[in-house]
């Protein structure tokens, strides 16, 4: 009955062939299953014991952080946290369950799904949604685990930041591991699920605030959840403390000044700075407005978030170091010390001031109508004169003025242990050329010479620079980690002043440009400063920019940097206090910046006396130059 | 779409058959392999609910479920053998339009685990639509196959069978479940294979697949699935990963030995993962039944495959020969790539170990399968020598 069978011969060949198939593939497996269970037994036994125990990690306690005095500003709470397995949780449920994870923890459904989708780890790592999470609440989602697949609560520590807003710019904060930076820190041991520093010291002393990690052998079930723990094969070595130069009574009182001053100005930016120009340490560094970094630490919304990154005032910036302004006549300091030690002036030659001079056929105008008449160095700092100083950079030129500006620490990064630091701009032939594409103009070095047009620097480069003249000449490279301390408080690092270079001008003209800025508060400049029982000397600033208004008046920043002589004796290069402050667009009737750095004085030394003038911080017409 | 005719001469022939013929024809062996296949199915059910600390015959355990589905696969079975298979080849057509809908359907309402969506509820029961798909197609490509017998040696009927499965295993990716639709793919090939298609042609078929591959690679697949497609090739490059569940398949079966662990004995409970959970059953069988066990199993299927293309052979249906290529490539395939699979040769596919698996659909789906084989059986009406 084969013959209605078309192409009979050739099906045959196929079945063969099929069979063949069948019987190879097979016979394939066998010797494979032969190789796993009959020669391979003894090993095989080992690793189902290996397999089923993993190694993983125990998480350090992170190293705390102290102010200069030992006062605890950083300490480490136990929270809990919420995570989930990616590949736990079923696509079907997983709205269900970022809905019911978003009522419990009063989080946006959009910031979970966020969390979810940027996990920088496998499908298999755990991805953190929340911390800080109220134990009640915790506790709650244990209980629903069954109808929350995927959901975690850990037990884990989480930063505290005592002083909230008051050190946020300083210390930074904690937050989970982004997949840039665990792509990086992967081989260093970091997990999937890690809190790392995000910004300030938090993030700069990272590796050694974390410690190490330890591992202990896990006995876990097939499904990979861990059952109980073996056996610690190392354990975790805490991370090293931080002392900070920052004394938090001072950054209190800088505080404090900075919110009266801006209070009753009614503006909303400064900045107040204290260095001690022997060390270079910052006492205290005050940028306002800024942000609690509990917020972030504990989670914060991307409401709360966008809401800081769209206020115009930046918050999440330290203006101390990361943004730069024109430096106004506070940079007369550079143009003076240079022309004395390249003895392009004499302290005692005289400048003819008016009204205004020409350069060209333009005018330059001097802030002061008609001028002060014939000045020397000494008083024409004092003053302030800007036809003065116009004259005395045109004899410097423009290279030895950007030569003594970078010699001053302007145009680079000082250096400081914080991230996110600028450096600021010193014009020179060179960087006109690259950036305009035209040379330096004679009127522009007029302006660079005054701290105008295209001067830059930050708040801590122009407070560091009158450190080296305080202190003789030293530029030190501002710190703001003292010590670093281990897990049993014996000092790690301890603390030594870095030198960035020593300023190569005679100390004999520094001494001249110290007693300069001493007359700067005697001729009364600076109004009653010169009134308070300590001796102050120092520079105001007023730095124009931005947009004309109708009648060409810039609006302006005011600036006030100075030093406090060890013995009352300027010309000493003793000083262990120098101050600056910055108020940012602030048309007053005076100086803000001035009166918020006497103010702050006087509550450092203590002073009986009360000189502020709030007359002063009154709503002005004034508009540009001094 | 094809016009609906009713042959009904066979009706005829079937009720003038005495019992004694059809008892004849009726391939015993084909039964009892599949039977003890199903044993080997139940007693690893048996052994997980012991091990996971429940009550063997309590409702809901996986034992008592896998009794309940092997006693509907018994009674589909029966039924299928009874039924006149030469229906299929009048229905090919409806067939084929329900099989694209049930496929739309989980697709539409299925329920995922982990991120799929291959399963539909119904009742108590959560049933993979594409397990009965396969089947379903199985009967399709045998109707149009064997329909165009003597046409096979040029490429239209080739390309023709090819445009009839593409829509089904595009709407399997999509679930996306690229282990079934590469038994599609495999029992395509077997099906053309066995049919006599001309070589040529299925050799140019093979080489679009291949160049196909890399295409597939880039766009079709997901980062998961390329994941555990390549972790086979280096499972302790990711054991806490991806790796994970084949270093623990692998330790599992080797810990086996010749004997194995007996029943009940294993450290593995089976689920490895969330998802797979009953894909990695011969881990557990390899481990308990050890070297001996497994090769038990690997003869079984051996026997079973040869009496399924037996059954073919004998046929002077095409049709019948068809239906056995389909039914035989898929139990291979299957087989090869999970057992292969759970050893370390083959990638992580999802593709389940037919009879022993303990899913209903798998197993509704080989016993309809296998009961058509039968029913071609004993409609052959063989000469009484």
């Amino acid at each position: 009955m084969t013959d209605d069978r078309p192409a009979a011969d050739r099906r045959i060949l196929r079945f063969v062939a099929f069979g063949i198939a069948v019987v190879l593939a097979v016979s394939g497996l066998t010797t494979r299953l032969f190789y796993l269970q009959i020669t391979n037994v003894a090993q095989g036994v080992q690793q189902v014991a290996a397999d089923t125990t993993v190694t993983q990690e125990i998480p350090s306690t992170r190293g705390l952080i102290y102010d200069r005095i030992g006062r605890p500003l950083v300490v480490n709470e136990p929270s809990y946290a919420v995570k989930i397995r990616p590949a736990d949780l079923p696509d079907t449920e997983r709205d269900r369950v970022v809905a019911e994870l978003a009522t419990l923890l009063k989080m946006s459904v959009g910031d979970i799904n966020t969390a979810i989708d940027s996990n920088p780890g496998s499908r298999f790592d755990l991805v953190r949604i929340a911390q800080a999470v109220p134990k009640a609440t915790a506790d709650l989602i244990a209980e629903e685990s069954a109808s929350l697949p995927g959901v975690v609560v850990s037990v884990e520590t989480q930063r505290q930041y005592l002083d909230g807003p008051l050190l946020s710019q300083i210390l930074g904060y904690t937050g989970p591991i982004d997949a840039q930076e665990l792509s990086a820190l992967q081989s260093q041991g970091y997990l999937p699920d890690d809190l790392i520093g995000k910004t300030g010291v938090e993030s700069v002393y990272e590796q050694q605030l974390r410690g190490t990690y330890g591992t202990e052998t896990v006995q876990r079930d097939a499904s990979g959840r861990p059952l109980q723990v073996l056996q610690t094969n190392q354990q975790p070595v805490p991370g090293d403390s931080l002392q900070l130069t920052i004394d938090a009574k001072e950054q209190k009182l800088a505080q404090q000044a900075v919110d009266w001053a801006l209070k009753t100005a009614h503006l909303k930016s400064a900045v107040l700075i204290v260095e001690n120009p022997q060390t270079g340490e910052i006492l205290s560094m005050v940028s306002e407005p800024t942000y609690d970094d509990n917020a972030f630490a504990t989670g914060i919304s991307s409401k709360a978030y966008q809401a800081l990154l769209n206020d115009p005032n930046q918050p999440l910036l330290n203006h101390a170091i990361a943004e730069q302004f024109p430096p106004g006549s506070t940079y007369k300091l550079v143009t003076a010390t240079g022309a004395l030690a390249d003895k392009k002036i004499t302290p005692t030659e005289t400048f003819h001031t008016a009204s205004y001079i020409y350069i060209g056929n333009t005018k330059f105008w001097d802030w002061h109508p008609g001028g002060f008449g014939d000045l020397s160095l000494q008083n024409g700092f004092a003053y302030s004169s800007d036809t003065f100083f116009y004259q005395v950079a045109m004899r410097l030129g423009v290279t030895r003025l950007a030569y003594w500006a970078s010699q001053y620490g302007f145009g680079q990064p000082t250096g400081i242990d914080l991230p996110g630091e600028v450096s600021g701009i010193v014009p020179t032939e060179q960087w006109k050329q690259d950036t305009f594409g035209q040379p330096m103009q004679v009127g522009e070095l007029a302006q660079a010479g005054i701290g105008q047009g295209y001067d830059t620097v930050t708040p801590l480069q122009l407070l560091d620079a009158y450190c080296a003249l305080a202190n003789g000449g030293t530029l030190y490279q501002p710190q703001v980690v003292r010590e670093i301390l281990g897990p049993d408080g014996t000092v790690v690092r301890p603390f030594t002043p870095k030198v960035i270079r020593k300023v190569p001008a005679p100390t004999a003209d520094l001494q001249i440009m110290r007693l300069a800025a001493r007359q700067v508060v005697a001729s009364r400049m600076t109004y009653n400063l010169i009134d308070l029982p300590i001796v102050v000397a120092g520079k105001t600033g007023t730095a124009e920019f931005g947009v004309r208004d109708s009648k060409g008046r810039l609006p302006f920043h005011e600036w006030f940097v100075g030093f406090v002589p060890a013995h009352g004796d300027v010309s000493k290069p003793d000083s262990q206090l120098a101050v600056l402050g910055f108020v940012q667009d602030a048309n007053t009737v005076g100086n803000v910046a001035t009166e918020m750095v006497k103010y702050y004085l006087q509550l450092h030394f203590h002073l009986k006396v009360d000189l502020r003038l709030p007359a002063l911080l009154a709503k002005g017409d004034f508009y540009g130059g001094d | 779409m094809g016009v609906l005719r009713v042959e009904p001469a066979r009706a005829q022939q079937w009720a003038a058959r005495s019992i004694g013929a059809i008892w004849r024809a009726y391939d015993l062996q084909l039964t009892i392999y599949a039977l003890l296949l199903a044993g080997f199915g139940l007693a690893m059910a048996y052994s997980n609910t012991v091990e996971a600390g429940g009550a063997v015959l309590s409702p809901g355990s996986t034992f008592v479920r896998g009794l309940m589905w092997a006693a509907l696969a018994i009674v589909v079975f029966t039924a299928a053998t009874a039924f006149d298979y030469t229906w299929f080849k009048t229905f090919a057509w409806p067939i084929y339009i329900v099989n694209l809908g049930l496929l739309g359907l989980s697709l539409a309402i299925g329920d995922g685990i982990g991120g799929s969506a291959r399963w539909v509820s119904i009742g108590p029961f959560q049933v993979q639509f594409s397990e009965i798909a396969k089947i379903l197609m199985i009967i399709v490509l045998a109707n149009y196959l064997a329909r165009r017998q003597g046409r096979l040696d040029r490429p239209w009927p080739i390309l023709g069978a090819c445009l009839l499965v593409g829509p089904p295993i595009v709407l399997v990716v999509l679930q996306p479940d690229l282990g079934t639709s590469l038994v599609f793919g495999a029992i395509l090939m077997g099906m053309l294979f066995l049919s006599g298609a001309s070589l040529r042609w299925l050799g140019a078929l093979t080489a679009v697949i291949l160049a196909a591959i890399p295409i597939a690679w880039t766009y079709v697949l997901r980062d998961y699935q390329k994941q555990r497609l390549i972790s086979f090739l280096d499972p302790s490059a990711d054991p806490q990963g991806s790796g994970f569940q084949l270093l623990q398949a692998q330790s599992a079966v080797s810990s086996g030995g010749p004997f194995g662990k007996g029943l009940t004995n294993g450290v593995a409970d089976g689920s490895f993962l969330p998802v797979q959970t009953t894909d990695f059953v011969f881990a557990k069988l390899g481990e308990e039944l050890g070297f001996i066990g497994a090769l038990v199993v690997f003869v079984l299927f051996c026997a079973l495959i040869w009496r399924v293309l037996v059954s073919g052979w004998r046929s002077r249906d095409p049709f019948g020969l068809l239906v056995a290529a389909g039914v035989g490539s898929m139990i291979l395939f299957q087989f090869v790539v999970n057992v292969g699979m759970v050893i370390g040769v083959m990638p992580i596919t999802g593709i389940p170990l037919p009879f022993v698996t303990h899913g209903g659909a798998s197993l509704i789906s080989l016993a309809f399968g296998l009961g058509i084989l039968q029913s071609v059986n004993i409609r052959q009406l063989r000469a009484e020598w």
